[in-house]
């Protein structure tokens, strides 16, 4: 041991109180008095008792009077006594061998502690304790006692529950003091979680900073002045189910969803040095307007205060986050740099894209967050270069972000629609007046793929089934050809305000909207336009059935009370006007592409009730092979599901436009 | 529980009086002994040695370093009680013996103390420490 050190006056005292206590016990057993008189001695009744790692706690009744000094009848639990928690150490415990009602003597030097938010004071040091043993039947029932084991209750203590040694008053007249910053929530943390105002405490314009001193004293406090770049929406990663298997067809009406969809609303900042953090706020519900947020709060200064590090990501980890971050590098106005004196020049081009960022999230469901929606635009905002589908198909590399404002012609779901809104990928097939203005040389619809991580709202989900829509589609993703809009792309259905970029073209189109013919450049999973003559019919295919009329669910099943009456299980109601669709595969021979043989499949519905079977057997009884072959068809809309070379065949299925 | 918010207040009172005084009394001494029975006097003697590091990332995360008696090197966790020492597998984790083993209430006293070496170290770093002691358990 040190000399000099704590140890070594902890082992001396140590040892000076071993001796006190044998010898203080030795003389119990030989002197049996009641001390009651003196002073300093604690009198008390053990209420209940149960054990802490090794420590016995009891919680007792002060007595003001040993008992024995008073008759029977006024031995009679007081409770206006006081009560105290009284602790005894494992050897002092099995020597007392305490029950309830028992009476204690505890001698000094006791100890008393007062916990900060307990009424109830803690009495230690509780070496010198002896059992005052009533006077009848004293004898008899300590024999009992000692023959029954009292089982006593044992606390687990919580290894979360840690110990903060720096006092909450005191925290402004400290200096940061050397305490632990409790991640799991304690006991202790009620303290802190009332809410601070975001008052006149001076205002940081680096994350960097406030990052930083998180735990120090008064972090909580700090507030960090930033600019909103992109406000966006983040699938919570809670509620990402894995897609459900189902055969379920496409329908009209919305899926009646009771989960709330997981989505958080986000906001990628920028401070004056040019770093980047993304806050992730509160859960937004499905009514709530992403669109709102975006127009009044991008390109406006905010103050974050309290904000809590969720994670430290890095350009390897978090493509996409960095996707969206190059493409507001670098900055449009000179940032400031960290360690000189501001009054010099400030570096602008040069600096390196980031490779790090924070990602903030709001403390216990408060939001520090002030956005001054009166205010002007900040001249470091970069709002979304908007570029014509043209040129953007015309960018080489790959993880870019664009933006563009296209028309939507026809949206193609690519799982099933068992699946929630929120997780379902699909196919949009757009275009715009640079693609359908140009002769040739490049197609006239791109698809654009959505992913299911991409959040779109409801607003704009039923836009796009009502029919065709305008789109501005803010940070979609470029890459190997293909646009993709992924997470933290976001799709308006109105035109930003703000955009840069002089080759935007923001108009409508005018005229009706052209689609590729089919040929030897299409593509699977695209959308053509094809004429041709009926070279054959799969008649195997020729096939008509009953959908219903409110889903479209193409499995109807016989009514089980009324086998006259049709029935859809999605709906869980009869169908009284089935739909009638009618689908065959068509050979045509097109002279657009005529190595390869051209499969549709086309379809009609009839939708008259009364007609329906009637139509039905007309149709098979009319139908002959040899009345539909060597018409002529066109121009017909198509999807391309399949290309192949060998055969060459493609396979396609008429499709209508929105 | 009883046991903690005692404990903590114990720590607390030695924090103040060390400000106040630069001095321990005794009576505190003995609390720490009566609570912390056989472990009082090895985390004071650890203090004393000024055995207790802590390790902070740029990022805010911290850990503690010990070094025992034997010379090797203990990590205790800042978030929770924890500590990869054999004693307190044993008298903690197993037998609820213990609230702390002797390293913890080091980095406790070391807190309260002002003793604690301070280290900054890299992210990798400190994830390289925390992966360290998995494989030696491993």
């Amino acid at each position: 041991l040190c000399r000099g050190g704590l140890a070594e006056r902890l082992c001396r005292l140590q040892n000076r109180e071993r001796s006190a206590i044998s010898f203080w016990r030795h003389q119990c057993l030989s002197d049996d008095k009641i001390p009651s008189d003196k002073s300093g001695v604690l009198i008390v009744r053990i209420l209940e008792i149960f054990e802490e790692c090794t420590i016995q706690v009891a919680i007792c009744q002060q007595l003001l009077q040993s008992p024995a000094t008073l008759s029977p009848e006024d031995a009679v639990i007081n409770a206006e006594e006081p009560v105290l928690k009284v602790l005894f150490t494992r050897e002092t415990a099995a020597h007392l061998k305490s029950r309830p009602q028992d009476v204690i003597h505890i001698y000094p030097p006791w100890q008393k502690l007062l916990l900060q938010n307990a009424d109830v004071p803690v009495i230690m040091n509780t070496y010198f304790s002896q059992k005052v043993l009533r006077s009848e039947h004293s004898e008899a029932r300590e024999k009992t006692y000692g023959l029954t084991k009292m089982l006593i209750r044992k606390n687990i203590i919580s290894l979360a529950q840690t110990f903060r040694l720096d006092d909450v008053d005191d925290k402004l007249h400290q200096e940061p003091s050397d305490n632990q910053v409790p991640c799991a929530p304690q006991a202790h943390n009620n303290v802190d979680s009332k809410q601070h105002p975001l008052a006149a405490s001076a205002v940081n314009d680096s994350l960097l900073e406030m990052v930083e001193s998180q735990g120090a004293v008064g972090w909580r406090e700090v507030q960090v002045q930033v600019v909103i770049q992109r406000v966006y929406c983040l699938p919570a990663r809670e509620g990402y189910r894995s897609h459900t298997q189902g055969n379920k067809r496409l329908c009209a009406a919305p899926v009646t969803n009771s989960d709330p969809p997981n989505v958080r609303l986000c906001l990628l900042v920028q401070d004056a040095y040019g770093m980047f953090s993304e806050v992730q706020l509160q859960s937004l519900s499905s009514t709530d307007d992403i669109e709102q947020y975006c127009r009044r709060w991008e390109g406006k200064s905010c103050c974050l205060a309290g904000m809590k590090i969720l994670q430290r990501t890095t350009r390897g980890r978090a493509l996409g986050l960095f996707s969206l971050i190059d493409s507001l590098w670098p900055p449009v106005v000179p940032v400031k740099v960290p360690g000189q004196s501001q009054d010099s020049e400030m570096m602008t081009t040069n600096l390196p894209p980031p490779s790090f960022c924070y990602i903030l999230t709001v403390q216990s469901g408060e939001i520090h967050m002030k956005v001054d929606e009166e205010e002007q635009i900040s001249n470091l905002y970069q709002p979304p270069a908007v570029h014509g589908l043209k040129e953007i198909l015309r960018i080489d590399g790959c993880n870019g972000r664009c933006s563009f404002w296209a028309q939507v012609l026809y949206q193609r779901l690519q799982t099933k629609h068992s699946v929630p809104i929120d997780q379902r990928e699909m196919l949009l097939f757009v275009t715009d007046s640079t693609l359908q203005n140009v002769a040739h040389g490049i197609p006239k619809v791109v698809a654009v793929s959505v992913t299911a991580s991409c959040v779109l709202s409801m607003e704009i989900m039923e836009a796009l089934s009502a029919g065709s829509q305008l789109v501005f589609f803010k940070d979609a993703l470029w890459g190997n050809g293909r646009i993709i809009c992924v997470e933290r792309t976001v799709l308006l259905l109105q035109k930003p305000l703000l955009c840069s970029a002089a080759g935007a073209d923001l108009s409508e189109l005018t005229g009706p909207v052209r689609l590729d013919e089919l040929d030897s450049t299409t593509q699977a999973s695209s959308i053509c336009a094809l004429r041709g003559t009926v070279v054959g019919v799969n008649e195997s295919t020729a096939f008509s059935w009953p959908t219903c009329n409110r889903c479209g669910n193409g499995k109807l099943e016989l009514c089980p009370q009324d086998r006259e009456l049709l029935y859809c299980n999605q709906c869980s109601e009869v169908v009284t006007t089935p739909v009638l669709k009618m689908q065959l595969e068509v050979f045509l021979s097109c002279p657009s592409r005529s190595q390869s043989t051209v499969k549709v499949k086309v379809w009609h519905e009839i939708r008259a009730a009364l007609f329906v079977l009637l139509t039905m057997l007309l149709f098979l009884q009319t139908y002959e092979v040899q009345s539909v072959l060597g018409k002529e068809v066109g121009l017909l809309n198509c999807y391309v599901h399949s290309i192949a070379s060998h055969p060459n065949c493609v396979v396609l299925e008429e499709i209508v436009l929105l | 529980s009883t046991l903690p918010a005692v404990a903590e207040e114990l720590l607390r009172e030695i924090k103040k009086a060390f400000q106040e005084t630069s001095q321990v009394p005794d009576d505190l001494l003995l609390g720490l002994n009566f609570i912390f029975g056989p472990s009082a006097v090895p985390a004071l003697d650890l203090v004393d040695q000024r055995s207790v590091t802590r390790l902070r990332s740029p990022s805010g995360r911290i850990l503690y370093q010990v070094l025992g008696s034997s010379g090797k090197l203990y990590t205790c966790y800042s978030s929770c009680h924890f500590c990869t020492c054999p004693a307190f597998g044993f008298s903690v984790l197993q037998k609820s013996e213990s609230l702390l083993c002797k390293h913890i209430l080091a980095v406790y006293l070391s807190q309260a103390l002002g003793a604690c070496q301070e280290l900054a170290v890299s992210e990798e770093q400190l994830s390289n420490i925390l992966l360290a002691e998995e494989e030696d358990e491993g």
